[in-house]
C-alpha cells in the first residue's frame, strides 16, 4: 500500500509553489508594476496576452497544473472524510476526470491563444 | 482549572435547572429532560447529576468514577464544552441570570443510553498504535534486572503525554473526527507519539508506519480543540505536529530517532558513605557510628509487655 | 426506530457541520478552530472559483478577443465583476496565509508547544506557543492585505 504521507507531500510541494506562482500571478494585476492606471487596464487584451503567451505562458500553465492538483486533491480528502472509504473509487474517478478537464481547457487556453 | 478554583470559591445560584439530553435505545428516541436542582458551594456537575439520579429520577444513565479527576469516566458535553463532570463547578457553568445548565453524552462516541457512551472503538485504536514499550531484546525486558537509562529531560519530552487519562474529550472536540469515524483521533496519536519520542522504545520504525494510514496522523488538520479541552493539558495538538512532522520528513530521510536508551548496568557498591547535611542533628544520646558497626535490635516481645 | 427488544446504539456525529461551523461547541480558547473552518471553507470556494477562472480565461483562445473585451468593460468602478474579484482575493489571501502557518506547524512541526510539565491553570502548550502569534499575525495581515487589494480592484 502507498503510504498516505506521499500524497501529502505533493500537497505540501504543490502548496509551496503556489505561494510563488499565485504573488507572481496576483503581482502581474497591480497596475503600477504593469505601467497603466487601474486594475481593469491590467485585463487589457495586450496585457493578457503577456501573460498568456510566450514564457509567461509556461509559467501560467505550471501555475494552473499546481493549483488544479493542491485544491482537487484537498477536495479528495475532505470528501473522502464526509463520504467514508467506501466512496474512494468515485471521488478518485471525478478527482481525476475534473483535472483532466480543466487541465486540458487551461492548456488549450495558453496554446490556443492569438495575438490580440 | 484556575476558573475551577475561583469558582469553587463562589456560591452557585441557590436552585439550578439542569437540563439532560436522553435516548432510549429500545424506542431510539431522544428527548431533553429538565431536573430543579438544589446547590451547595463547591458542587460539581457531576454532584448535581447524582443528586438528580438519587432523590428525582433513578433511570438516568451515565459513567462516572473516582469523581476527582483521574479516572476519565465522566467526560460529557456541559453547556456545549466537553468537561469531566466531577471537575465542573456548578457556579463555574450556572450564574443567577442564566440558571440553566444542559449535559449532552459526549460527541463522536456511540450513545448507549442517555449520557453514556460506548468507548470500544476508541480503546481499540488506542491498541492499534501499540502503547507499550518494545525492545528487540525481549528476553531482556520480559526478565530486567535493571531499568533503561532515562535522564530527566528525556522524561520531559514524553511526560505531558503520558498523563492522558483517556476520558475522551479531546476526541469529542475533533472536527475531523465528527465526519470520519476511521480517524485514530488524537488520544490515540498523541500516544503514538507518546511511545515513538520515549527513548526507551525502538519500535518507532513500526509505529510511524502506523501514522501513515490514511486515518493516521496527515488526517489532522490542527484546528487544536483537542488541545483547548484537554483536561490534563495533555497537548495532543502539539503531539501530533511533532508526529506528523517526524513522519514526513523520515520519508524524506531527513529524520531518525537520535536515542534509543540501553539497560543501565547494575550499581556496584563504591563503599562511600554519603554526609549528612549540616543542619542534620541527631538525639542526644543516638550514635550514628556505633549503629552502623553494630545495628541495633529491637526486641518485639518486649515491646508488648 | 429499533426493532421490539432490539438495542441501538446513537450514532452522536455532527458529520460535515463541524467543517463549516465553528461554534458547533462552545470551545474557550481555541481560535484555531476558526482558522480549520475558514481553512477549509476558502479551500473548498477556491477549487470552484478556480474552474471558473479558467474557464473565463480561456475565452480569448475559445470565444475570441471580441468577448473578453465585452467581459472586461464590466470590470470597472463597483459592479457584481469586481466583487467577485474582491471576493476572490479576500478567499485566496486568507487560503494562502494560513497555508504557510500550517506549513510551519504540520510539516517543520515549528512554533507548537514544546513538551513541559503541566501546571495550573493547566493550559495545553500549543496554545500558549508561537503558533498562536502567528494565527494572529495571519488574520491581521488577511485584514490589511484584502483591503488593499479592494483599494486596488475598485479604483
Amino acid at each position: 500500500m502507498v503510504g498516505y504521507s506521499r500524497i501529502q507531500l505533493w500537497q505540501y510541494i504543490t502548496a509551496i509553489l503556489l505561494i510563488f506562482l499565485l504573488a507572481w500571478h496576483f503581482a502581474s494585476r497591480l497596475p503600477f508594476l504593469r505601467g497603466v492606471d487601474s486594475f481593469a487596464e491590467t485585463l487589457a487584451p495586450d496585457k493578457v496576452y503577456e501573460d498568456l503567451g510566450g514564457a509567461s505562458g509556461v509559467l501560467a500553465l505550471a501555475l494552473a497544473y499546481t493549483a488544479l492538483f493542491h485544491g482537487l486533491n484537498g477536495l479528495r480528502g475532505i470528501l473522502l472524510e464526509w463520504l467514508g472509504p467506501s466512496r474512494k473509487p468515485l471521488v478518485n474517478t471525478v478527482v481525476v476526470i475534473l483535472f483532466l478537464v480543466f487541465a486540458g481547457l487551461a492548456t488549450y487556453g495558453v496554446v490556443g491563444i492569438t495575438k490580440p | 482549572m484556575a476558573q475551577a478554583l475561583k469558582s469553587a470559591a463562589k456560591y452557585p445560584p441557590k436552585t439550578v435547572r439542569v437540563k439532560i439530553k436522553r435516548y432510549s435505545p429500545e424506542t431510539g428516541r431522544e428527548w431533553w429532560q429538565v431536573y430543579e436542582v438544589e446547590t451547595y458551594r463547591g458542587m460539581t456537575v457531576l454532584d448535581a447529576l447524582l443528586q438528580v439520579k438519587e432523590k428525582r429520577d433513578h433511570t438516568i444513565v451515565m459513567r462516572y468514577s473516582c469523581r476527582m479527576g483521574v479516572c476519565g469516566s465522566c467526560g460529557m458535553v456541559i453547556n456545549g464544552t466537553p468537561r469531566l463532570a466531577c471537575q465542573t463547578q456548578v457556579s463555574m457553568v450556572a450564574s443567577e441570570e442564566n440558571p440553566e445548565i444542559t449535559v449532552e453524552p459526549l460527541k463522536n462516541f456511540p450513545v448507549v443510553r442517555d449520557l453514556l457512551t460506548d468507548f470500544t472503538s476508541f480503546f481499540e485504536k488506542h491498541r492499534k498504535v501499540k502503547p507499550y514499550l518494545i525492545r528487540r531484546d525481549t528476553q531482556e525486558q520480559e526478565n530486567p534486572k535493571t531499568e533503561y537509562r532515562m535522564t530527566p529531560e528525556e522524561l520531559l519530552e514524553i511526560y505531558p503525554y503520558s498523563l492522558c487519562i483517556s476520558c475522551g474529550l479531546c476526541v469529542s472536540a475533533c472536527p475531523v473526527s465528527a465526519s470520519d469515524e476511521g480517524f485514530l483521533g488524537p488520544q490515540a496519536l498523541a500516544q503514538l507519539w507518546r511511545y515513538t519520542a520515549d527513548v526507551r522504545d525502538e519500535a518507532w520504525r513500526e509505529r510511524l508506519e502506523i501514522a501513515d494510514d490514511e486515518n493516521g496522523a496527515l488526517k489532522c488538520h490542527f484546528a487544536a480543540s483537542c488541545s483547548a479541552v484537554c483536561p490534563k493539558a495533555v497537548d495532543p495538538g502539539g503531539a501530533i505536529q511533532m508526529l506528523r512532522s517526524a513522519l514526513l520528513k523520515y520519508k524524506l530521510g531527513l529524520w531518525k530517532k537520535r536515542k534509543i536508551s540501553e539497560p543501565v548496568p547494575p550499581l556496584e557498591p563504591t563503599g562511600e558513605k554519603v554526609p549528612l547535611p549540616p543542619e542534620a542533628q541527631t538525639l542526644p544520646g543516638v550514635d550514628l557510628e556505633a549503629m552502623e558497626r553494630e545495628p541495633v535490635v529491637i526486641d518485639a516481645s518486649k515491646l508488648l509487655d | 426506530m429499533a426493532g421490539r427488544g432490539e438495542r441501538r446504539f446513537l450514532k452522536n456525529m455532527p458529520g460535515w457541520r463541524a467543517s463549516f461551523n465553528p461554534w458547533i461547541l462552545k470551545l474557550p480558547n481555541n481560535p484555531e478552530r476558526l482558522a480549520f473552518v475558514l481553512h477549509r471553507v476558502t479551500g473548498i470556494l477556491l477549487i470552484l472559483i478556480l474552474f471558473l477562472h479558467i474557464t473565463v480565461t480561456t475565452t480569448p483562445a475559445t470565444r475570441g478577443w471580441e468577448f473578453w473585451v465585452e467581459e472586461i468593460r464590466k470590470a470597472q468602478g463597483i459592479t457584481p465583476v469586481t466583487v467577485y474579484f474582491f471576493i476572490f482575493a479576500g478567499i485566496a489571501i486568507f487560503h494562502g496565509l494560513n497555508g504557510i502557518r500550517l506549513l510551519l506547524v504540520e510539516f517543520l512541526g515549528c512554533c507548537v508547544g514544546k513538551p513541559e510539565k503541566p501546571k495550573p491553570p493547566y493550559i495545553s502548550a500549543t496554545l500558549k506557543a508561537p503558533q498562536r502569534t502567528l494565527l494572529y499575525i495571519v488574520f491581521a495581515l488577511w485584514i490589511i492585505l484584502w483591503m488593499i487589494a479592494g483599494y486596488i480592484i475598485f479604483t
